[in-house]
C-alpha cells in the first residue's frame, strides 16, 4: 500500500514537474513568436518603402509577386557632373564618403517629398513619384524634390569647401509618362522596379543639363502638369540619342508660393 | 502598415491640444452616452461636435453586422494605422470582452484565426483594404462582402466600422493622445475580478434598425443615405452637420480639406459633393481646379494655404511624422482650430473611404 502510495505520488511530482516544464515551453515559444511577429512586421514596414505594400504582401506570403501593372508615374533622375574625373584624384574611402554624404542628402530631399529612391546607378540617381502609392500631385512633388535637392547639395558644397573639398555639381532630368511597374529580376536579385520609354526619356533629359549648362530640366510633359507657380524658362530642342526628334525641355527655376500663374519664357 | 504589440512602443509624442475645461453639461453628455468620462474629454472638449461624434461611433450604431466582427475590424483598422492610442484601448476592451490574448496576438499578427468565418474574414480583409486605401477600394469590393455572407445593410455596417475607426484613429494618432488608463487597468490583477461587471456595463447592445435620418440634405447625403435602416445613418448625419456647422474655420476651409481629401483617395462622389458645396460658397470652378491641382494658390487665405497640404498628408502616414507634421501646421493655430482641422480631415477621411457603399449601388 505504501508502495503504491509513493508510486502514485512520484507520478503526480513528475506529472506536475512536466507540466511546469511544459508551460515554461509554451511560454517561451510564444514569446519567441511574438518577438519573431514583431521583426516581421519591421522587416514589412521597411519593405513598405521599396515596393507597394500589396507586392510586399504577395511576397511575405507567396515568397514571389507576379503582380505587374502600368502606371503613370513621374520619373526623376540625378547624376553628377564630371564626377568621373574627380574620383580619378581622390582617395577611394574619401571618395565614398563624398558619394554617401551626397546619397544621404539627396535621398532625404527626394523622400521628404514623397519620392522613392529605386536605385543607385554608379554616382546618378533614380527616384519615382506616384509608383509607390497613388498620387495626383506626383509632379508637382518631383519638381519640389528637385529643388529640395538643389538647396540640399548647395548645403553639402558649403560642408566640403570647409573641410577643403571640391564642390559637386548634379543634373536632374525629370519626365512624367506610362511605365511598367513590378517585381523584375531573376531568382538571385530581384527589385521592384519600372520600364518603359518613359524612363529612358527621363535620363536622356538630365543629360541634357550638361548641354544646356543648367541643373533642373523637365520635359514638355511635366510642365504641362506643373504647379504655374514654378518659374521655368524653355530651352530649345536637341537632338537625344534613341529618340527620332529634337527633344524641348524647360529649366526649373524657381518655386514662388505667391507669384501668380504664369506662361513659361520661349527661347 | 500594421502595428503589433511588440511594435506598441512607437515614437508618440506629447499631446498637441493641452487640457481644457470641460463644461459640466458636455461631461455629463459624454458620462450618459459611454458610460465613463475618457481622458479624452478633457482634450477635446473644445470641440463639442467632434465629442459628440466620437461618443456616437463608440456606442457601436450597429443594427445589422454581428458586433463581434466590428469589435475586430476595430482592431485591426487601429492596427493598420498604427494608431497606438485606439490599438491600446481596442485590445484591452476585448480582453474585457473575454478573448484572450492569444486569440488578439493571432489575429494582429495575420488576421488569419482558424475561428473566423469565411463572412469575418472577407469583412478584416475590406476593412485592411479600405485603411489602406492604396487604391481605395471600390463597389466590387463592397459586392465581395455581400456574396461573403453579409446582408447589404449588415455590409454598409461593416464599412461604416472601418471607416469610422479613421476618425477616431486620426484624432488619436495626429493629435498624440495619451494612453488611456483602462489600458494599464487590464494588466492589474484586479482586472479578472472586476471583468464581468465590465463587460456587462461596456458592451454595446445590437440596435434597433432606424431609417436615415429626414431631412437628409447636408454635406454627402448619398453616403448616409447609403446606410438607410442602420443607426449609423443618423450618426453620420448629425456628426457631418455638426463640423460644417461648427464656426471655428470657415466652410469653405472645412470643404477644401473635404476636397484635397477626396482627390488623394480617388473619390468622386467627395469631390463632387465639395464641388457643389464650394459653388454654392462663390468658389468658381475653375479656380477650384487650379486649387486641387496644386494645392495651393495665391487666392486661398494663410490659413488654408497650410491646411490644405496638411489635409493630403492625413490620408496616408507614418504616425511620427504625421504628428511632427500636426504640431507645425498647429503652430499658427488656436487649440480650437487644431482640434476643429484634425477633426474635420479625420472625418472626410472617413466620409471619403465610406463612400464604396455608393459606389456599389
Amino acid at each position: 500500500m505504501l508502495i503504491l502510495a509513493a508510486a502514485l505520488a512520484a507520478v503526480v511530482v513528475a506529472l506536475v514537474l512536466w507540466l511546469g516544464h511544459t508551460r515554461r515551453t509554451a511560454a517561451a515559444l510564444e514569446e519567441r513568436l511574438a518577438a519573431a511577429a514583431g521583426s516581421l512586421e519591421s522587416l514589412q514596414q521597411a519593405f513598405a518603402r521599396f515596393a507597394p505594400a500589396q507586392v510586399v504582401e504577395d511576397i511575405i506570403a507567396q515568397g514571389v509577386s507576379t503582380r505587374s501593372e502600368k502606371k503613370e508615374v513621374t520619373v526623376l533622375f540625378a547624376d553628377l557632373k564630371d564626377f568621373t574625373a574627380l574620383a580619378e584624384h581622390l582617395d577611394p574611402d574619401l571618395l565614398v564618403r563624398i558619394l554617401n554624404g551626397y546619397f544621404e542628402r539627396l535621398s532625404r530631399a527626394i523622400t521628404n517629398h514623397r519620392g522613392h529612391v529605386a536605385k543607385f546607378i554608379g554616382d546618378g540617381i533614380l527616384a519615382l513619384f506616384g509608383a509607390l502609392e497613388e498620387n495626383p500631385w506626383q509632379t508637382n512633388d518631383a519638381a519640389h524634390a528637385a529643388l529640395a535637392m538643389r538647396a540640399a547639395l548647395a548645403d553639402y558644397n558649403a560642408a566640403l569647401a570647409a573641410d577643403g573639398l571640391p564642390a559637386l555639381a548634379m543634373g536632374v532630368g525629370i519626365h512624367r509618362g506610362t511605365v511598367v511597374a513590378g517585381v523584375i529580376g531573376s531568382a538571385e536579385l530581384i527589385e521592384y522596379g519600372v520600364i518603359g520609354s518613359a524612363v529612358n526619356l527621363a535620363a536622356r533629359v538630365q543629360e541634357l543639363t550638361r548641354a544646356h549648362a543648367v541643373d533642373v530640366l523637365v520635359t514638355a510633359a511635366v510642365r504641362d502638369a506643373l504647379d504655374p507657380r514654378f518659374t521655368l524658362h524653355a530651352l530649345p530642342p536637341l537632338e537625344v540619342k534613341g529618340l527620332p526628334a529634337p527633344v524641348g525641355t524647360f529649366a526649373v527655376d524657381r518655386f514662388d508660393a505667391e507669384t501668380r500663374a504664369q506662361t513659361p519664357s520661349t527661347p | 502598415m500594421g502595428l503589433s504589440a511588440a511594435a506598441a512602443n512607437l515614437e508618440w509624442g506629447e499631446c498637441i491640444v493641452p487640457v481644457a475645461p470641460v463644461p459640466p453639461a458636455l461631461r455629463a453628455e459624454v458620462r450618459k452616452a459611454v458610460g465613463a468620462v475618457p481622458g479624452w474629454l478633457a482634450r477635446l472638449a473644445p470641440s463639442p461636435w467632434l465629442v459628440r461624434g466620437l461618443c456616437e461611433i463608440i456606442k457601436r450604431p450597429i443594427a445589422h453586422a454581428p458586433l463581434e466582427v466590428c469589435d475586430l475590424v476595430t482592431l485591426v483598422v487601429s492596427q493598420e494605422n498604427s494608431c497606438r492610442y485606439c490599438y491600446g484601448v481596442q485590445r484591452a476592451v476585448l480582453k474585457i470582452f473575454g478573448q484572450r490574448d492569444e486569440y488578439i496576438d493571432a489575429l494582429v499578427r495575420d488576421g488569419q484565426v482558424g475561428e473566423l468565418t469565411p463572412a469575418a474574414r472577407a469583412a478584416l480583409d475590406l476593412a485592411r483594404r479600405l485603411t489602406r486605401a492604396n487604391p481605395r477600394p471600390g463597389g466590387a469590393d463592397f459586392e465581395a462582402l455581400v456574396r461573403a455572407g453579409f446582408s447589404r445593410a449588415a455590409a454598409a455596417e461593416v464599412v461604416f466600422a472601418a471607416a469610422g475607426n479613421a476618425i477616431t484613429n486620426r484624432v488619436g494618432t495626429l493629435l498624440a493622445l495619451p494612453p488611456e488608463p483602462l489600458v494599464s487597468f487590464v494588466a492589474s490583477p484586479v482586472f479578472r475580478l472586476v471583468r464581468p461587471l465590465l463587460a456587462w456595463r461596456m458592451r454595446p447592445r445590437p440596435r434597433a434598425p432606424e431609417p436615415a435620418p429626414h431631412p437628409d440634405d447636408g454635406p454627402c447625403a448619398a453616403v448616409v443615405a447609403a446606410l438607410d435602416g442602420s443607426p449609423a445613418a443618423g450618426v453620420l448625419r448629425r456628426t457631418i452637420d455638426g463640423a460644417w456647422a461648427s464656426a471655428v474655420l470657415p466652410r469653405r476651409t472645412k470643404t477644401l480639406m473635404l476636397a484635397v481629401i477626396a482627390r488623394a483617395l480617388g473619390c468622386a462622389h467627395g469631390e463632387g459633393e465639395a464641388r457643389r458645396l464650394l459653388a454654392a460658397e462663390g468658389l468658381p470652378p475653375a479656380e477650384l481646379d487650379g486649387i486641387l491641382a496644386n494645392l495651393g494658390s495665391p487666392r486661398l487665405d494663410a490659413r488654408e494655404a497650410r491646411l490644405l497640404p496638411f489635409a493630403r498628408e492625413t490620408v496616408r502616414y507614418q504616425p511620427a511624422a504625421i504628428q511632427r507634421r500636426t504640431r507645425e501646421v498647429a503652430q499658427g493655430l488656436s487649440p480650437e482650430e487644431v482640434l476643429e482641422a484634425v477633426g474635420i480631415a479625420a472625418l472626410a477621411n472617413a466620409v471619403c473611404r465610406m463612400s464604396v457603399v455608393i459606389d456599389a449601388c
